[in-house]
Parts: C-alpha cells; structure tokens; sequence
C-alpha cells in the first residue's frame, strides 16, 4: 500500500504511539526492539492506523525513558541498529504507515558528550553549548515543571564549579538555543533522520529553547523565531514531513506555535484531554464545549494533535485548582496514582474498565476536530501499575497473548524490562491481542471498526465543526462539515438514558444516516429532531440530502 | 397540559434537560422584580461556592407574574452558550421558571417545587423567599449542608429579629408547636428551610393537595409533617432577615396563613400530639436566636382600642368560642389603661386552647374563627410590648420561654376541651 501523497496527510491521519521498547521482544532479551515492531506492523495495519510515532529511540542513560538522549545520530542498542531502523521504515512505508520519530531539542542528558566537554572547562569551546551562571538566581520568575523531584531549574555542577540551566530532571541540562552553533547543530540531527525518511518529528518541549530575564521563560518571540526557521528548511529541503509541538499551553498560548501556517504542523491540544475525562465524570458537556470555543482558529494547513492517554501522566497542569482538585478525587482518590500535576494511569483504569465509557470517549476522540493518536494497549484496554515508580505503570510491555509473558518475549520473566500487568483484571491473560481477535465483539474490534468508519470520511479530519446546544446539558452535539458533507455527531456523556431535542432546522430535509450500522432514521424537519441515547451511546450521522 | 397533571408539559420538558440532581433550590414567586434578580444572584453564588461540584438547578414556580421576574429567574443560569456573562463553574447550572396559574397560590407553588424535586431525584433542596432582602449566599450552604453531609431531614432557620418583630410567632406559632408537637422549633413557619428529597417525596404523596384544607401555609403543614413523621431535624441560624417590604401588616391574612393551618393540622394531627408531653430542644448550628433591642415606635394606644372594640363587638362570637371564665377575664383586662394593660400568659394560653378546640369543632365558620383571635392577639402583642419596653434581651427571651411552660404546663387543658367538646 503506497503512502498517501498528499502534503496534508497529517489531517487524516490517525496516529499510533508506540515505545520500541514496550511493544515485541524479536531477540528475547527481555526489551522490545526495530525487528520486533516491524514484525508487528501487518497488526497495526490491521487495526486501521496509518501512522506511528515511536518514543526516543536513541542512546541515552534512560534516567527518563529516553528523553535524556545522549547521542542523537544513533539508537540505542537494546532496540537494535540503524540498519534495524531503517527497514522498519521501509516497511512502514510499504504499508501505508508513516513513521513519526522524537526529537528531544531543548535538552540532552547530562551524560551527552556535548555537555560533558561544555563542564569540562570554562573554556571549552562547547562551554556555550548550555546555560551557564555563576548563581542560581536569574530567570526566577520561571516555574518548576518537576514539582515532586526538582527543587530548582538551576543545578550546580562540581566539576566546573557553576550552575547549569534545566527545565526538567536535573540530568536533563537545557542547550543554549542563543549559540548559533547550537541551532545549526540540532538542524543538523533532524536533517540525518529526514534523509533517512522518517515522515515527522514530534518535537518535545519546545516553549523552554529559549531563556529571558524578567519573563517566564516560555513561548518566546525568540524560541518561535527558532522554530520558524527550522521549519523553513524543512520546507525547502523535505516538503511533505511534517513537524508536531509539545507545547503543553493553554489553546491562546499554543496558536503562535502554527504561526502563519509557517511553524508547526500540527499540535497537541493538551487543555482538552483532561476537560473530556472531566465532562464524562460530571456528566456535563461544558467543560469540553468551554475550552474548544476558547480555542482559536488555526491556519488552513494545520491541525490539532487529540489523544486520551499518553506515556506521560494525565496531565493537569492546564486546568483551574478547582478542576484539578475535582479530577483529582474523581480519578486519582488514591494519591500513589498522582504524580506532579497530573495521574499516571492508563485510559482503561481511569474509566473503570467500562467499556461503554471507553468507547465513547474513543468516539469522541476520534469525531471531534483533530488528528487522533492511540496510546499502544489502549486499543484492548491494557491496564497499569501503579506500584511502579514515575510514570513506568503505563509503560509496561504489550499484551499479545495469555501465553509466555504475554507473548511480548522469549526471555526469562525476571528478564523483561519492566515486569507485565499480572492482575485478575487487566492482566495479559484476560486482556491481550490473541483472545480479542477471537472474539467478534471485543474492544479491539471495535477500535478496526470505528477507525474504519472515521476513515472513511475527510470530514472528520478536515472539517468545520458546529455545536449544536440542546438544553439537555448531557448531550453533546456538533455537526462536523467538509463541502458538501455533514456528520452529525452526538454522545451522551451520563450512565443513564437521556432524551435530547436537536435543533436541526438547519439540515431540514436531510435524512441521518447511523454511520455504523448504516440505518436511516427519520428525516429532518421542522420540529426540534428527538433522539433518545442509552448510557454513554454516541451516533454518528451523516446526513444526506436524497 | 397532560390530563390528570399539575406539570405542565413545557416544564416536564425542561426537567427532562436538567435530569438528576444533588441539589434543587426551590423559588415561588409572584410579581418579585424588585428582589429576585440580586437573591437568584446570591443563590447562584451559594451553589458555586459551597457546591461547586454538585448537580443543582434552580426551579422557580411562578404564579403568573407581569414584572419580568421569571426572566431574572432564568438569566441564573450557567451554560455553554452565554459564555460571555457566566461566572466560573464546573459544570451547568440550570436555572428554570415555570408558570402555574394566573394569581399567585403557595401550595400549589410549593407542590411543583415538591414534585420537581421528586423527578429529579434531589437528594437535598431548599426553599427560598423571594422577598428576603438580606439574604446571604452562606444560607444556601447553612441550609443544605445538614441534609446533604449530616443526614437530616428537615432544616428550619432561626434568625436575629427585633424583640419585638415577629410576635405571632414568639407568642402563638412557637409556644404552640412546641407544647402540643414536643420539639422546640423556634420558626415552625418559616420561608426559608431545607429538607431532604426523602421527605419531599413523602409530604408530596400525603392528602393534603387536593382537599383545599392548606390553602396558605403549606409551608407549616410540611413542619408539622416532617415532626409527626418523626424526620431528623435541627436548626440554623441565619442572621438577620430583612423584608424590603414588611409582610403583615395586615394581621387577618397572616393568622390565615399561620393559625389557620396549624389548627387544621391539629385534627389529623390529635393521635400525635396527644401523646406527647413535655418538649425537646433541636439541635441547633449556630445560636438559637438573637434579639435586637432598636428603640422602635409602637401605637399601643391603637393596640389597646382595637383590642377593647374587639372584645366588645365580637363578644357574641366569643360566647361560641371561649369558656365563660376566660371571656369574663378578656372584659376585665378590656377596661384596664393602657399602661397598666397586661394579658398574663395563662389567659393567653387559655384563649389559644380554646380557640383551638372550637376551630376543631367548627362551632362556627372556621375562618370566623380566626378572623375573631385578631383583636384577642394585639391584646397579647400590647402586653408583650408593655411588660418588655424596657427588657434586656434576657428578659425577653425569659417570657418567651415562661409562656412556653405555660402553654405546656396547661396542655391536658387542651385535651379535655378537646374532647368534651367532641
């Protein structure tokens, strides 16, 4: 299956994140591995996505999960080789899947040779590389990301006998996005893995590149000028890839990220994920409904990135303290499962293994106006562990079976990288790959299924949505529009059966069509459109004018 | 409007769009533009400070108002749609209106607040007046926390008044309520109160809708019906309670209201009440009362020759009330100065006893009746006023307890009057 062509492919996309490492052990070493993910492509393209991003993939100490890269023209040895690399590539392309790879720009790991030689001297010539100081007291108007662990975005470090810069773990020193030499550097790296053909960076952390006294130190006009020209050249030099921001900001404060079309492709829309699980909880449409209203208008050419869970915990740092609280005791009664300001537990446990819960909020996700992505597992319901540290619960390794460890390896259990979810409930015994493929009705099914649907249309991708307000303040509604195409979206966000009148005096005449099952149901007309929804049910309608 | 209904099918429709609630703060209303856009506002300010999370929803029956203010009532609300004007809050607010007659008619106000609650399935709710100037958002939370966090059934307000305000209450209601139901509760008729779904639910069922026998004052038959039925309740101070227009005036339609009803409850009520001796304090969050003592002006002269004439004019209709001893002595203090003027509290409890005991005889027009214990109450209200001009809130407070005693102290005389003159 050849790749799609078109410049926009990103808009339809529906995106798989994937860590090499999680997913299938090929040499039984106990850690996924490039052999191993590409075997398990015909799967992924089974399952109906058509992109995957792979997490940091590159030579690091894995202080945090391969964020702290410590050479970035190579991968790490446990997942194989660059020739490793480069066929599962191949193969995804073969397949129709793009591949979307990290780029950690605004920090390396302390154990990078780059900063080893920048604290070796206060002459060496990469001693700019980073952000040096003599105190710890500029920039102290900028918050600290890693409430629990850090205390303080300065380090000291002995060996040069100064203070080093880091917005993250301490072992993550930032790079000195002021040098030149810095930012010819890092387009260096992307241009390697363009040449290669990967389809996208996803580029983590970019508000922080650059630092200014008496300012946050985030969203600067000075860290958007660096983006701008890295995506100028990868305009010139890879027309078609496309780059995708973690910006982790309120809607506002993530538009300049798009620019005039002339930054990022795409980014993530962090402020609604954790509104979707709060209106699901309250059983109110208006904490989803508030924020896209408050979110602005992006360039034709761009998109917003949706996701329900990711590696990371559910994030919370974009909400009010009064929300946060609330989503706290809804979700997180039990304070182990929170970590900095956010909850490290996966989709399944966070919705109590309901499955009409997971379902319509993977509907929701996949209708509302953005590019979905799929956490690994989430598509059978894997559950987590929240006995291990940081955020590893949600990382453990893929169910495939309820064989030898899951049937994620060969190795010896104790082996593995991470132990697999082992309890009654969720562990790979009753939750895995093989036994849902044998059954006609299981989540994964349903996952093949609405993802066909979803891709059966551009209007889901592409289109203009328009929401709709019955009084019934349970339902939400939106009309999602591409041209001549309608889809009329409704989910009933309460556990218990609700009737709802749409004022549809607009699609007079129309004739909805159920986009599963394909049954019409009574046209359009005058009178306010009555639809009664069992608990957690969502329609989708296309509405056709016949 | 659906046969054999009392909700319309508009509001049926607008409940369908609220669905359950934790919470449902209940608004009658009739012509109230002057106060309920800033009382719907501190009520909207309770719920989104005190239950930020809870599901509530404002009902509001009106009885057919022209000012506009069924509009104020529903501007409360907070949506996705009006996001412009809206507050902060998590989730949506509803706040409806609905209209059920032409004229304004408390039970049948109270009956669909009664009912909304019931299809919504509120596990905790509240009654507000509309009329209350110096209402506070921290009442919403006084009055349903004990209902939604501790369990009772039934939250009554008391508040800080005047010594002198609110006498029908202090020297008739309370002392009443007490010695015959056995709960000391200070406002047993009061417009603002809490009260659990689950009494709700049982009050709404009980016959007492259609039998025209409430008509005003349902609020107290709900009261009354909360103790017989031996519901948890307490009390909650308020503060002071203020009245942009002072209610009362006209002293007939408020023994209507009041006295009216209690009595009537007095019937299906006699197997209750004519068990219980003695009384018990309520608990009580917050003060049982304060008592302002403001120089005020009083007309005890008008008092006194209203009281006089009464007597006087009415002392045929007496003759069909009273025992012949208790009218004789009503004569006597008749003729008594003004500042001399007393009505000792074992007079004033005879005369409520039998008044009583021939409204539930009917010895005449049953409404005769209460138009008749007007004048004997301003006598009573004179004296009050004559004996405490002077008083501390102590003194105050300690005749009001005094005739409490007395009204129970003389209750088996209720109960043979009662019966003999069955």
């Amino acid at each position: 299956m050849p790749l799609n062509q078109d410049v926009l492919w990103y808009k339809d996309a529906i995106i798989y994140q994937v860590h090499v490492r999680t997913f299938y052990d090929s040499n039984g070493d106990g850690i996924g591995d490039f052999q191993g993910l590409e075997q398990k492509l015909g799967y992924l393209q089974e399952l109906g996505i058509n992109a995957i991003w792979l997490m940091p993939f590159f030579p690091s100490p894995l202080r945090d999960d391969g964020y702290d890269i410590a050479d970035y023209n190579a991968v790490h040895a446990s997942y194989g080789t660059l020739e490793d690399f480069r066929n599962l590539l191949n193969s995804a392309h073969s397949r129709g899947i793009r591949v979307i790879i990290e780029m950690v720009l605004n920090h390396t790991s302390d154990q990078h040779p780059w900063f080893q030689e920048s604290r070796s001297s206060r002459d060496n010539p990469r001693r700019d590389w980073y952000v040096w100081s003599d105190t710890d007291n500029r920039y102290k108007g900028t918050r600290i990301i890693f409430l629990d662990t850090e205390k303080s975005n300065w380090a000291w470090d002995p060996i040069s006998k100064a203070y080093y810069w880091h917005r993250f773990f301490s072992h993550q020193p930032d790079l000195n996005y002021d040098n030149p030499a810095v930012r010819e550097q890092m387009w260096n790296v992307m241009r390697f893995w363009l040449e290669m053909g990967v389809d996208a960076f996803r580029l983590d952390a970019v508000p922080y590149l650059v630092e200014r006294e008496g300012t946050s130190c985030e969203n600067l006009l000075e860290t958007h000028a660096i983006l701008k020209e890295l995506r100028r050249k990868l305009d010139e030099q890879f027309p078609g890839r496309m780059l995708l921001a973690e910006a982790n900001q309120w809607p506002a404060d993530l538009r300049p990220y798009f620019g005039e079309g002339d930054e990022f492709h795409m980014a993530f829309h962090f402020p609604l994920m954790p509104r979707m699980f709060m209106g699901l909880k309250l059983e109110d449409r208006k904490p989803i409904t508030e924020i896209l209203q408050q979110t602005p208008e992006i360039p034709s050419t761009c998109q917003w990135s949706l996701f329900l869970r990711n590696h990371d915990e559910l994030t919370l740092e974009m909400v009010t303290d009064i929300e946060r609280d609330y989503m706290y005791d809804a979700y997180a009664e039990d304070k182990t499962m929170r970590l900095n300001l956010g909850i490290r537990r996966r989709l399944a446990p966070l919705l109590d293994n309901d499955r009409r819960r997971i379902e319509l909020m993977n509907g929701m996700l996949m209708s509302l106006p953005g590019t979905p992505i799929i956490y690994y597992g989430d598509e059978i319901g894997m559950g987590d562990n929240i006995n291990l540290g940081d955020r590893n619960g949600v990382r453990t390794p893929m169910q495939w079976s309820g064989g030898w460890n899951g049937g994620f390896s060969t190795a010896e259990p104790d082996r593995l990288y991470a132990p697999l979810i082992q309890n009654p409930v969720y562990g790979y015994p009753a939750v895995n790959v093989l036994s849902q493929l044998g059954s006609g009705h299981s989540l994964l099914h349903w996952m093949q299924s609405m993802i066909a649907v979803r891709r059966s249309t551009a209007v889901f991708g592409r289109g203009s949505i328009e929401f709709l307000h019955p009084a019934n303040h349970r339902i939400l509604a939106y009309v999602r529009r591409l041209g001549n195409e309608s889809v009329l979206v409704v989910n009933n966000l309460s556990g218990a059966a609700q009737a709802v009148e749409l004022d549809l005096r607009r699609y007079k005449g129309n004739i909805p069509i159920e986009m599963s099952g394909r049954n019409i149901f009574p046209r359009v007309g005058d009178l306010p459109y009555l639809l009664t929804l069992g608990p957690y049910q969502f329609f989708w309608f296309r509405l056709r004018r016949i | 409007m659906a046969e054999d209904s009392f909700l319309t099918d508009d509001l049926l429709r607008q409940l369908i769009n609220v669905g359950e609630v934790d919470i449902l703060v209940g608004l009658p209303t009739h012509n109230n533009a002057k106060t309920i856009g800033s009382i719907v506002q501190t009520i909207q300010s309770g719920i989104l400070r005190w239950f930020p999370r809870e599901r509530a929803v404002i009902i509001n029956a009106d009885g057919g108002s022209r000012d506009g203010t069924p509009e104020l009532v529903t501007g409360a609300s907070i949506d996705d749609v009006r996001r412009g004007s809206n507050p902060y809050a998590l989730r949506t607010l509803h706040s409806i209106s609905t209209k059920y007659a032409n004229s304004p008619a408390a039970p049948v106000a109270f009956r669909t607040i009664l009912a909304a609650a019931e299809l919504l399935q509120a596990k905790a709710c509240v009654v507000m007046s509309p009329e209350s100037s110096s209402v506070e958002d921290e009442w919403i939370s006084k009055l349903l926390r004990p209902v939604r966090n501790d369990g009772f059934d039934l939250v009554a307000p008391t508040y800080r008044r005047h010594k002198f305000e609110g006498l029908l209450i202090t020297n008739l209601l309370y002392p009443v309520t007490r010695a015959l139901y056995g709960v000391r509760l200070r406002e047993p008729y009061a417009q603002e109160f809490g009260f659990s779904g689950r009494l709700g639910g049982e009050f709404l069922t009980q016959n007492v809708w259609d039998d025209g026998s409430p008509g005003d004052g349902i609020e107290l038959r709900f009261t009354l019906a909360a103790i017989t039925t031996q519901h948890r309740m307490c009390q909650c101070f308020l503060g002071q309670k203020d009245h942009v227009e002072q209610r009362g005036a006209d002293l007939v339609p408020a023994l209507r209201q009041t006295v009216g009803p209690l009595f009537s409850a007095l019937e299906p009520d006699f197997p209750f009440w004519s068990a219980v001796s003695g009384s018990q304090p309520l608990p009580t969050l917050g003060p049982e009362h304060e008592v302002l003592l403001d120089l005020v002006r009083v007309n005890r002269k008008r008092l006194r020759e209203m009281f006089a004439t009464g007597v006087a004019e009415l002392a045929a209709v007496f003759q069909s009330i009273l025992s012949p001893d208790t009218l004789a002595e009503l004569q006597r203090i008749a003729l008594l100065e003004e500042n001399d003027f007393e009505y000792p509290a074992e007079l004033w409890v005879k005369t409520v006893y039998e008044f009583a005991a021939s409204y539930h005889k009917s010895v005449i027009s049953r409404d005769h009746i209460i138009q008749a214990l007007a004048p004997l109450f301003r006598g009573r209200a004179l004296a009050f006023i004559t004996e405490h001009r002077n008083g501390s809130a102590e003194d105050v407070e300690n005749s009001i307890e005094a005739l409490c005693l007395e009204f129970e102290r003389l209750k088996p005389y209720l109960l043979e009057i009662w019966k003999s003159r069955e």
